[in-house]
């Protein structure tokens, strides 16, 4: 079953790299650049599935005291920040070309940034705690706090930057999206989130077996 | 306005890398957890 | 037992043994004194830098001590075998949490207010003007500061490498409180009047309840164990 999914995956990416490279136009205004986005706007949407899985498995874990919710934070928490840290990398990678500087506080990538410090603290967390039934517990707690701080960050975020704004020099996500692009971006979404799938699952059998043993 | 290629390339190497780590991350804990189970003799 | 008083009597034991033993009030005034020194030198003579500064200034001092006063709220409790005794006490946990919140935002409003004093003297910065609207913002700060703190607290004074996983875990969380304190302190030092940082003012109040309802809900669980 798992090894479909890992299948299925492989199959997803490489349609995505055709699609954002074959299929998809050379945008007007930033060039081949933007084809990075085909990677980082869906990492960052595979992230954010990632927390919510963690702050479900948090919740399930408090509630019913089973296992399987507390495997389930764990490793959507370890491909979570797998894939913020993509998430920022290539932003910066993109943002070089584009706007002159490999790092800015923008909105988006300081609030990616800030989600990435929170969920690594988690996963540091997890792993100073040996016993399984404390570090359960306090990871949940945790895990919980994160995620309903997400909404929180993002808008202290926004607000904070629209004080320090400079002149916005190019607004891609102003004008309408070219269909192309649209789809490549929709098809390397499904990509990535069935390789999230497929890592997930591998994760958490890991995990199983480690508890057994 | 110049082809960057060479950073699309750097973006889509560093992901490449990345994932594939992790992929070979999970395979060798899965395969150092399959060789424990088979040594252990199995507790009931 | 009432709810309330329980709260109540964990406010008052704190209160009561920082009293007599004072060794959390003077080392923190000392330490806001550094600070003070700290500041100054990094950024150097230059007057207007600083009082350019001087909002983020507030705040890192206030986080600084924050991390070294709410880090150390339960090790009473540790290092004197009372956490048995805490987890063993009846009805609902979460009025520990409360009484220990209340104590740690008496303890963080006695450092903010020697720290406005100092910054005041020091630094030559107007904050007797503002002083009342400040006031609020403070007191909103203090309480998102102090609840996740507080919780935080109580679950690494059992973990190994507490005094640095304590501020790993605080500080990404507290960026919204930071954000939204330093923007709201720096439009008031500049004179604008309160209702133009209304919206900075709604978030944390927004984030306060969050956080306080968190730490109700989830502190039990801390507790255990």
């Amino acid at each position: 079953m798992i090894r479909v999914l890992g299948w299925l995956a492989v199959l997803g990416l490489v349609a995505g790299l055709a699609a954002g490279f074959g299929y998809a136009p050379r945008e007007a205004v930033q060039g081949n650049v933007q084809r990075i986005m085909y990677l980082h706007v869906p990492a960052v949407l595979t992230a954010y599935l990632a927390f919510a899985l963690v702050l479900a498995g948090s919740i399930g874990y408090l509630a019913t005291r089973r296992s399987g919710w507390d495997r389930l934070a764990a490793a959507a928490g370890e491909i979570g920040v797998l894939f913020t840290g993509l998430t920022i990398v290539s932003g910066s990678i993109w943002g070089k070309p584009t706007w002159g500087t490999w790092w800015t506080w923008d909105a988006r990538l300081t609030s990616t940034a800030v989600l990435f410090c929170v969920y690594v603290g988690y996963l540091l967390l997890r792993s100073l705690i040996e016993d399984p039934e404390a570090r359960a517990r306090y990871a949940a707690v945790v895990g919980i706090l994160g995620a309903v701080n997400i909404p929180i960050v993002h808008f202290s975020v926004k607000w904070w930057r629209a004080l320090h704004q400079p002149s916005t020099i190019l607004g891609p996500e102003r004008s309408p999206i070219d269909p192309a692009i649209g789809l490549a971006l929709f098809v390397n979404w499904v990509a990535f989130t069935l390789l999230f799938a497929y890592f997930l699952s591998r994760r958490m059998e890991i995990a199983r077996l480690e508890e057994q043993t | 306005m110049p082809s960057n290629w060479g950073y699309v390339f750097a973006a889509y190497g560093i992901a490449a890398v990345a994932l594939l780590s992790y992929w070979r991350h999970l395979a060798r804990r899965t395969h150092a957890l399959a060789a424990r189970r088979a040594a252990k003799p199995r507790a009931t | 037992m009432t709810y309330a008083r329980r709260a109540w009597i964990i406010l008052w034991k704190d209160l009561l043994i920082e009293r007599r033993a004072k060794e959390h009030a003077n080392a923190l005034l000392f330490f806001c004194l550094l600070l003070l020194f700290l500041f100054q030198f990094a950024l150097g003579p230059d007057r207007e830098r600083l009082a350019a500064a001087v909002p983020g200034l507030l705040w890192l001092g206030f986080i600084l001590a924050g991390l070294l006063g709410l880090g150390r709220s339960f090790l009473g409790e540790r290092d004197n075998d009372c956490w048995e005794g805490l987890r063993l006490t009846p009805g609902d946990k979460s009025a520990i949490y409360l009484g220990k919140l209340a104590g740690n935002c008496v303890l963080m409003t006695a450092v903010e207010i020697i720290l406005v004093v100092l910054f005041g003297v020091f630094y030559d910065v107007d904050l007797w003007t503002p002083a009342a609207p400040l006031a609020l913002v403070l007191a909103l700060g203090t309480i998102g500061l102090a609840a996740v703190g507080t919780l935080f607290a109580a679950m690494t004074t059992q973990v190994r490498a507490r005094e640095l996983l304590f501020p790993v875990l605080l500080l990404p969380v507290q960026v919204p409180v930071l954000l939204a304190t330093v923007s709201a302190t720096q439009a008031l030092l500049l004179g604008q009047p309160l209702a133009d940082v209304a919206h900075w003012l709604k978030l944390l109040a927004g984030a306060d309840l969050v956080y306080v309802t968190i730490g109700i809900l989830t502190f039990e669980f801390v507790l255990e164990g």
